[in-house]
């Protein structure tokens, strides 16, 4: 009976004219996405190489370690290929120098806005939006549109339990939606494969976990169809119901979660924080001044009606001590002053870190936000891509740093031992040689294990297998209570 | 001759829909093996109502149906293991072809061991050409998919027959081996409960005819009582006659 009933399903999609015009739209859009996205990654590989060369020339041509500056790129990571997430929005390069600070900058984006416009077409769009669709297409009428057709009828007055009816309409669409679109996912891995992208077997194994998300993904759209179709008596409504949903989950909730949370917690602008330490530095040295003049009254009260001579020993005896003083309240302002911009950039980061917090919370309320955020998770273009080589740019410049230091002092006094006698003393400057760079610290991309990528995604992947089992559980209980006629 | 039990049984078969319309008022008659069955009445009559009260499609308000001595409404697995139907407007699967139909619905009513031999048999009994056999349902008609419904019902093998208007889009000479085919049905034993408007058919095959009018049964003749009587002029009396009680 269940054979029966499942192998019809399966022969319905497989036979179904839609299926040949739709399957072969994703496959193709798959295969050209990963193929595509080969190239660019590919592209930023050379590109990369390229640049790394660069800055390792210049560094080696240069004569003096005053001098030397080097640059930091992020490493182009395979799995962009699959969820580009928000690899093209944020910075490649940072300079490291003993002068400036690190800072991600130019973006792919930022270099070429037009792609910014309509963003880059992955694997994981192509789940997110178009299988999803095409889930709902071969779903969204697999109970009433019986019931419509009048084969629900016949169906049931045969002795045929409910409860296996509907396990095999779910199996059979899943078996015969998903091994399918195996065939373009295995192609596109062979892709990877002889196009020779250097994947590790980290990636390789986030990879496969992402393809299993998609599958999951996939799985609870088939099972929202379900749901759908057998909560409602004609196909035109569940259609409509659908499309809605899809409509939300897919382009509304995401959207909406991230504006709600912009609305409850409030992030201050960069100007305005600029803004607000700037007033205050202001404020404390225009205090500092005042003080310093009313302190300069009252302590040049009693060389009042002193004569210039008197006045002058007064000073002079004074100065030092004054100074000393003025100095120590400088320190202390701006220690202060520092303090309070150091705690205006926590708030700041805080809130920031909130407000994402609460958006990625907003945003679970649909699966579509829940797949995304656990794909961009597994491949590492997750929103703390930033973070995670800002953090470990920072750390290379602090050894950087250190090392140039340490050979400026060198360098310095063979400069003044070269120069010993001359009256005319040059602090800076080399000689006509290059330096020998062999030894300065070379940048390490940061690592992304397994578990870094994956323990982030288990909420997410969670949520998922539960909103399928919901959609299930609830299309099945409501089928039993399905009116066939 | 023994009598023996009763194939199918309506018992005290009441049903009031959600909205309050009684479409059936403790209607009882019974259908023998080896009888035919013959519902009149008029549009909205009831006998739908009924049929879908055997099939286990709605649940009876109050009374039940039995098929075999089993009331459906309690156990309709087994009911329905010995109940065959044909519905006044058969859809198949328009993307298969009137074999896969067949082979579908033949494995899901229980059996497994029939060959594409036999359903051609069965399509041929039924009048359908073999051109069409290996032709998706797609490009039917109204009353080739009436074959194709009678012929799963006739491969199903169960001791009772459900037919709602069987007849309705086939034309006058599928329409006659239609009857032929009934007569051969009963011939094998088979309890046919038929629900139509062609009065003149029913009289040529039913065993016994029941007139149905707003959700009653009101009149029942068996095929002896019949004899020499003008079943439309009795039709059309009854239906008048129960209409002037009414009012
Ligand atoms: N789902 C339903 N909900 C409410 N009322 C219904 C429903 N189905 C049928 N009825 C009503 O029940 C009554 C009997 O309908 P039924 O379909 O059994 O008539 P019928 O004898 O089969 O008529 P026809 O010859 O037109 O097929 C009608 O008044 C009809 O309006
Ligand atoms: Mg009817």
């Amino acid at each position: 009976m269940f054979a029966t009933l499942f192998e019809k399903e399966l022969k319905a999609i497989l036979l179904s004219p839609k299926f040949v015009a739709t399957f072969g739209v994703c496959s193709l859009l798959i295969l050209l996405s990963v193929f595509i996205g080969v190239q660019e990654y590919k592209a930023g590989v050379d590109q990369y190489d390229t640049a790394m060369q660069l800055a390792e020339q210049e560094v080696r041509e240069a004569t003096s370690w005053w001098g030397v500056n080097n640059r930091a790129y992020r490493q182009p990571n395979p799995m962009q290929i699959f969820a580009s997430g928000v690899n093209n929005d944020i910075g490649r390069l940072s300079n490291i120098s003993t002068w400036t600070e690190v800072k991600l900058q130019q973006s792919a984006y930022l270099d070429n806005s037009l792609f910014a416009v309509f963003r880059f077409i992955d694997f994981t769009f192509i789940v997110q939006v178009v299988l999803s669709l095409f889930a709902i297409l071969f779903t969204y009428n697999a109970i009433n549109g019986e019931r419509e057709s009048g084969t629900l009828k016949l169906t049931f007055s045969n002795a045929v339990p409910r409860g296996q009816y509907m396990l095999a309409k779910f199996l059979g669409a899943w078996v015969g939606l998903v091994v399918p679109l195996l065939i373009p996912i295995t192609l596109a891995l062979l892709i990877v494969v002889v196009l020779q992208v250097p994947m590790t077997g980290v990636e390789w194994s986030k990879l496969l976990t992402l393809i299993g998300v998609s599958i999951l993904y996939f799985t609870f759209f088939i099972m929202l169809g379900l749901l759908v179709s057998a909560l409602t008596k004609r196909s035109t409504v569940s259609f409509l119901v659908l499309l809605v949903v899809w409509v939300l989950f897919v382009l509304i909730l995401p959207r909406a979660a991230t504006m709600a949370a912009g609305q409850i917690i409030e992030v201050p602008s960069v100007a305005e924080v600029e803004s607000q330490k700037d007033r205050y530095r202001t404020d404390r040295w225009t205090a500092y001044g005042e003080e310093r003049s009313a302190k300069w009254r009252e302590r040049m009260e009693p060389a009042e009606g002193m004569n210039e001579e008197e006045r002058t020993q007064f000073l002079e005896e004074r100065r030092p001590q004054w100074m000393q003083e003025d100095d120590d309240d400088r320190q202390v302002m701006q220690e202060e002053i520092a303090e309070f911009e150091r705690k205006v950039n926590e708030d700041l980061r805080n809130r920031k870190a909130e407000q994402e917090r609460l958006a990625f919370v907003l945003s679970r309320f649909s699966p579509s936000s829940s797949y995304q955020l656990a794909t961009m998770n597994l491949a590492g273009t997750n929103t703390t891509l930033k973070t995670r080589y800002e953090e470990s740019m920072k750390a290379y410049r602090t050894a950087f740093a250190q090392f140039v230091e340490a050979k400026r002092i060198e360098e310095r006094k063979k400069l003044m031992e070269q120069q010993r006698g001359q009256r005319r003393v040059m602090i800076f400057g080399g000689g006509e040689e290059a330096l020998d760079v062999s030894e300065l610290p070379r940048y390490e991309a940061p690592s992304h294990t397994f578990p870094e990528a994956f323990g982030p995604s288990v909420i997410d992947v969670g949520l998922l297998a539960l909103f399928s089992v919901i959609c299930f559980g609830g299309a099945f209980v409501s089928f039993l209570r399905y009116d066939v006629r | 001759m023994e009598t023996p039990r009763p194939m199918l049984e309506a018992d005290g078969l009441t049903k009031r829909y959600e909205d309050g319309n009684l479409a059936l008022d403790h209607v009882s008659f019974d259908v023998y093996p080896g009888q035919v069955y013959a519902m009149l009445g008029g549009n909205g009559a009831g006998k739908t109502t009924a049929i879908n009260l055997f099939l286990n499609f709605i649940e009876p308000t109050d009374g039940e149906a039995r098929v075999d001595g089993i009331a459906t409404h309690k156990e309709p697995l087994k009911a329905k293991e010995k109940l065959a139907y044909v519905s006044e407007n058969v859809m198949l699967y328009p993307n298969f072809t009137a074999l896969q139909n067949l082979d579908f619905f033949a494995r899901l009513g229980g059996n497994t061991k029939y060959s594409k031999d036999d359903y051609r048999q069965v399509l041929l009994r039924v009048g359908l050409e073999e051109e069409a056999h290996n032709r998706r349902l797609k490009g039917y008609s109204k009353g080739m998919r009436q074959k194709c419904g009678i012929a799963i019902s006739i491969l199903k093998n169960a001791p009772a027959i459900l037919l709602d208007e069987p007849t309705s889009g086939l034309d006058p000479k599928a329409a006659v081996e239609f009857i032929r085919l009934l007569e051969s049905l009963r011939e094998e034993g088979k309890a046919i409960l038929m629900s139509t408007h062609d009065i003149f058919r029913a009289k040529e095959v039913a065993d016994v005819v029941g007139i149905m009018n707003e959700g009653n049964l009101v009149m029942q003749r068996s095929r002896e009582e019949l004899v020499g009587e003008d079943l439309e002029k009795l039709y059309v009396e009854y239906m008048t006659g129960y209409m002037d009680e009414v009012a």
